[in-house]
């Protein structure tokens, strides 16, 4: 068989595996999210499905498969059912290029754990698919002819609009570090320090910065203005049930685990081991060390899924103006800052 | 027919019937619904040509910036349903000489595509075309990158100056 | 690895002074403008910024070179036209400074500056560049400021209109001129113009092809001179705009278009083999000559004619410039050197009369509230001096002796005549003819009618009045004294060939 047909079936059973697993990621949250608040408040949180209540994520799919879907009688048809569509569907692509481990060889055959980790544009690749990340929200506030789902869709993608800037420049200063948009290069340039040499100890202001528009892009609270539910409802969501809510819901979650991911790939170590890994015995390109890497890595996911749900429940949320001048007046200029900074640095202690 | 050929006439058939929707919608949110997939299009037809790079940066500029911006205006300036793109005097006469002179460019271009011996570089074998561009930039290119970067600014005062009361 | 590169690009840095000047003013008025918020400050940084700029420029006199690798030559020929940049950038300065329109509507003047600034230095570039990507930039650059500055005072409806038309048509013809570049690369491979030209001469073409590509880039440069048909925008803008930026439309945007078109054909299709100074030979046999002729004819005449009816001074300029663009563009047609020198003269004198003239038509207005022609009677009566000058400019304006505007029109049907153009000529001069019409009409409603209106005398502050002597002085002096500028002309006509 020619190579391409391999390569169309690695990819092909990679992605899938790809998917299965973001809606695993989001069952895991949805559960996270429920128990860890209901800590918060001093509640005990679902404890009736399953053991401890770790089948409650697919009950509320379940129930949201069972839904009656409810389009209003003036909205967009098109555009309605589109939306939650095209709003999940972006969130998915961006694992196109996201790697969570090291590589297996197989044969000859070195194969990547991620769909296309290698490809050198990884970095632009993500940051165009945030952008593009806008519309479903849009589109939903849009198409739904109600003025609290357009005022919320209107808020969301100026909000997106605003951070992407800053995101973008914070993450300059690792393009400038690494020299690749590879994001197997990023990862592997910090491993190459004895296991220690985190962008997060060389980008401190960069990975701050990151982290607060990462909140901001996954429309999470303190910036979960879009669902701001005392001024509009539920948001561009408003209008929408069942499965096509379910969707939206879906895609939320997939965009804080994608960010969590972000951020451990950029600035923390990624899949870097805390010992380097001869003294473990393991090989280079063997399933141990691969699934060794994949532990480490799931394990810093997920303490950073919980930190986004622990900052939920305990900070209140910014007034719209408030999250405008963080964005444009403080955000932009320390970004803007840091990039020359981290220039000037590359420059002369490299 | 091989497999290049197949993904080069998929997405050309995806930018020509996105475009023909931009022009012959009726309503503006679908014209600038359909232009979204015409720039997917282009980009993915600049991924054909190894020219990753740009294709990225189509999506993030065009797709991410521009055209939200469109739909902004869109949002913020019509009623959400049943905006026609009206124009005030558009009657038989305009039609025709419209379709005439339509029909004058179209043959003039097909004319000129199919005398013209294009130049046709070979594609080079490039392990990253993010560098090479870059160190065009600041070399070759280093001052038309710069004088980019002079106009974006001016750009910028210009929207601020418009955007703001007095 | 890079470093002969980078050393070249350092040299180059030394042959770009007077852009970097320009540069470093536009910066540090941003700044200036957070920190004093003081428009006068603003304004002295900048009329300083364009002096020290003027000075590096004196001192790069005679340079004859490519710099960034080829992407602008720094030759004789750009100089020039950046001279006459730089000095309308300063007069446009100055008048702002007059202009009630501007101060007194409590608009912020920070950005006009800056915005002035950004103009300038894109037309600056405009005048030297040689690549298509630069040609482009350097373009848009002009245009983006421009744009905003014709519709500076928003809160007008006619400014904003303006601003408007001028960003729509502009779009258009940029996006035109693009794609021409674009085929042009597509057939030759390089965005260099020495490289494009160098493959059409070694290489047979489908000759339609580059004529319609050419066409298309022509037709970008015809925007920003206004040759009719791309002159839609021009009434519009340049009634809607403040006055100073309708001078500076008029003058150094079309300067700049000018450089351009004339270093766009010259490169392009020039056949180096066949070629001496004084006959320039197009390659390819396309009849660009012909174009360019059919595009003055068409310009000049559509110009003159409209402006026949036109009630609003303001209105009528624009309607002039128009024509003038015409006449210009006769000078490109004959296709030597002593055409491109008359393009210089007459650029020159058109300069003087025509900022001259609009700082007048500003004068008045601000204290007759008016630019109708109708409000101009008797006008001469009430403010003899500024009258006086106004009818000096359009007399100069018209091309008749003893002003420097007969000078120019003298040099630029010479050289169509010389190289045997004669119904050029012919048609050239039947529209000066119709332009003395015109206007002669607001020399009379000044001097002839209603010779005793009563009013009183009008009070002009002597700074301002000295500005329009300024340009006045000089309309008469080179009349009569045009060697220097013949002179400096003639010095100005080398093009950088390439290497």
């Amino acid at each position: 068989m020619p190579e391409i047909i391999w390569t169309i079936i690695e990819a092909s059973i990679k992605a899938l595996a790809v998917v299965g697993g973001i809606q695993l990621m989001a069952a895991l949250n949805v559960y996270l999210e429920r128990k860890i608040s209901a800590f918060a408040q001093n509640r005990i949180g679902p404890n009736r499905v399953g053991p401890f209540g770790t089948l409650q994520p697919f009950a509320d799919v379940f129930k949201l498969f069972l839904k009656e879907d409810i389009v209003p009688k003036n909205a967009d048809k098109f555009f309605h059912s589109l939306a939650p569509v095209l709003s999940l569907s972006i969130a998915i692509a961006v694992w196109a290029v996201i790697p969570f481990s090291s590589y297996v060889d197989i044969g000859d055959r070195r194969i990547y754990m991620g769909i296309a980790p290698d490809i050198n544009v990884g970095l632009l690749f993500i940051l165009a698919m945030t952008s593009v990340g806008v519309y479903g929200i849009t589109l939903a506030g849009w198409s739904s002819n109600n003025k609290y789902s357009l005022l919320g869709g209107l808020r969301s993608s100026a909000q997106m609009i605003s951070y992407e800037l800053s995101m973008g420049l914070s993450l300059i200063g690792i393009v400038l570090i690494t020299g690749s948009l590879s994001l197997n290069d990023i990862v592997n340039h910090q491993l190459a320090w004895d296991g220690w040499r985190w962008n997060i100890f060389l980008q401190p202001v960069g990975f701050v910065i990151f982290l607060i528009t990462a909140f901001a892009e996954t429309n999470r609270a303190p910036f979960d203005l879009p669902e701001a539910e005392p001024e509009l409802v539920g948001g561009f969501n408003t209008e929408y049930s069942g499965m096509k809510f379910g969707m939206f819901f879906l895609a939320e979650y997939a965009n804080m685990t994608t960010s969590s991911v972000l951020i451990v790939l950029f600035y923390l170590g990624g899949w870097a081991l805390p010992v380097p890994a001869e003294t473990l015995g393991l090989k280079d390109g063997s399933i141990a060390l691969a699934a060794a890497h994949f532990l480490v890595f799931f394990i810093k996911v997920l303490m950073l899924l919980f930190f986004f749900i622990w900052v939920r429940w305990s900070i209140p949320r910014f007034r719209y103006d408030q999250l405008m001048n963080l964005g444009w007046k403080i955000l932009l200029p320390i970004s803007l800052l840091n990039v020359l900074l981290t220039a000037l640095g590359v420059l002369y202690l490299k | 027919m091989n497999w290049y050929n197949i993904v080069f006439y998929l997405f050309a058939l995806i930018v020509l019937v996105s475009a023909a929707g931009v022009v012959f919608s009726r309503k503006m949110m679908y014209a600038a619904f359909s232009l979204l997939f015409t720039f997917f299009g282009v980009a993915g037809l600049y991924v054909l040509l190894n020219a990753d790079f740009i294709a990225v940066t189509q999506i993030m500029v065009y797709i991410g910036g521009i055209l939200i911006l469109i739909i902004f205006g869109v949002m913020l300036t019509s009623k959400f349903t049943d905006l026609e793109i009206k124009s005030g005097t558009t009657g038989t006469v305009q039609y025709v000489l419209a379709g005439i002179s339509t029909i004058i460019v179209a043959a003039a271009l097909i004319i000129m595509y199919l005398n013209v011996d294009w130049v046709q570089n070979p594609v080079p074998e490039l392990e990253s075309t993010v560098k090479p561009i870059g160190i065009l930039l600041m070399t070759k290119y280093f001052l038309a990158f710069q004088v980019a970067a002079i106009l974006l600014l001016l750009a910028f005062i210009g929207a601020a100056k418009i955007a703001r009361r007095k | 690895m890079y470093n002969a590169v980078v050393n070249e690009l350092i040299g180059s840095l030394g042959l770009i002074k007077p852009e970097l000047a320009l540069l470093v003013t536009f910066v540090v008025v941003i700044i200036a403008d957070l920190i004093f918020k003081n428009n006068k400050v603003n304004l002295g940084l900048s009329i300083l910024g364009t002096i020290v700029s003027g000075i590096f420029l004196i001192g790069m006199s005679g340079t004859n070179t490519s710099a960034f690798a080829n992407l602008i030559a720094v030759d004789p020929f750009s100089e020039f036209f950046k001279y006459l940049i730089l000095i309308s950038t300063l007069i446009v300065l100055v008048m702002s400074e007059f202009s009630e329109e501007l101060h007194n509507r409590d608009v912020w003047m920070g950005e006009y500056y800056m915005l002035v600034l950004g103009m300038a230095l894109g037309m600056f570039l405009l005048a030297g560049a040689t690549n298509l990507i630069m040609i482009y930039l350097a373009l848009e650059t002009m245009s983006m400021s421009s744009y905003i500055l014709s519709g500076y005072t928003k809160e007008i409806k006619r400014s904003s209109e303006a601003s408007l038309k001028y960003v729509i048509f502009g779009s258009l013809s940029s996006g035109i001129m693009i794609y021409g570049m674009s085929i042009l690369f597509g057939m030759t491979g390089s965005l260099d113009l020495y490289a494009i030209q160098s493959y059409l001469a070694a290489n047979g073409f489908f000759q339609p092809a580059i004529f319609i590509s050419g066409l298309m880039v022509i037709a970008g440069f015809a925007y920003k001179i206004s040759a009719v048909p791309f002159h839609f925008w021009t009434p519009d803008v340049y009634e809607g705009s403040p006055i100073t930026i309708t001078a500076y439309l008029s003058v150094a945007s079309k300067a700049a278009g000018f450089a351009v078109l004339v270093r766009f054909i010259k490169l392009t299709f020039f056949d180096a083999a066949g070629s001496s100074d004084e006959s320039w030979i197009m390659m390819n046999s396309i009849p660009w000559d012909m174009v360019l002729a059919v595009l003055a004819v068409a310009t000049m005449t559509l110009g003159n004619i409209v402006a026949l009816w036109q009630s609003n001074v303001k209105r009528m300029l624009a309607y002039s410039s128009i024509a003038h663009a015409g006449y210009l563009l006769m000078g490109i047609v004959v296709m030597t050197n002593t055409g491109l020198m008359s393009i210089l003269v007459y650029f020159f004198f058109y300069l003087l009369m025509n900022f001259g003239a609009f700082i007048v038509v500003m004068l008045f207005a601000h204290k007759i509230g008016s630019e109708e022609m109708d409000d101009y009677e008797g006008i001469g009566y009430q403010a003899p001096v500024l009258a006086s000058l106004l009818t000096l400019f359009l007399v100069s304006l018209t091309g008749l002796p003893p002003t420097a505007g007969f000078i120019g029109k003298l040099v630029l049907f010479g050289a169509v005549l010389d190289s045997g153009w004669y119904w050029l000529a012919v048609i050239g001069v039947l529209n000066s003819v119709v332009s003395l019409y015109y206007y002669a009409k607001v020399v009379r409603n000044m001097w002839l009618r209603k010779v005793d209106n009563g009013k009183g005398t009008l009070k002009f502050s002597i700074q301002s009045q000295a500005l329009v002597m300024v340009l006045g002085i000089p309309t008469l002096v080179f009349g009569l004294f045009f060697g220097p500028i013949m002179r400096w002309a003639e010095h100005s006509v080398r093009i950088f060939l390439g290497n």
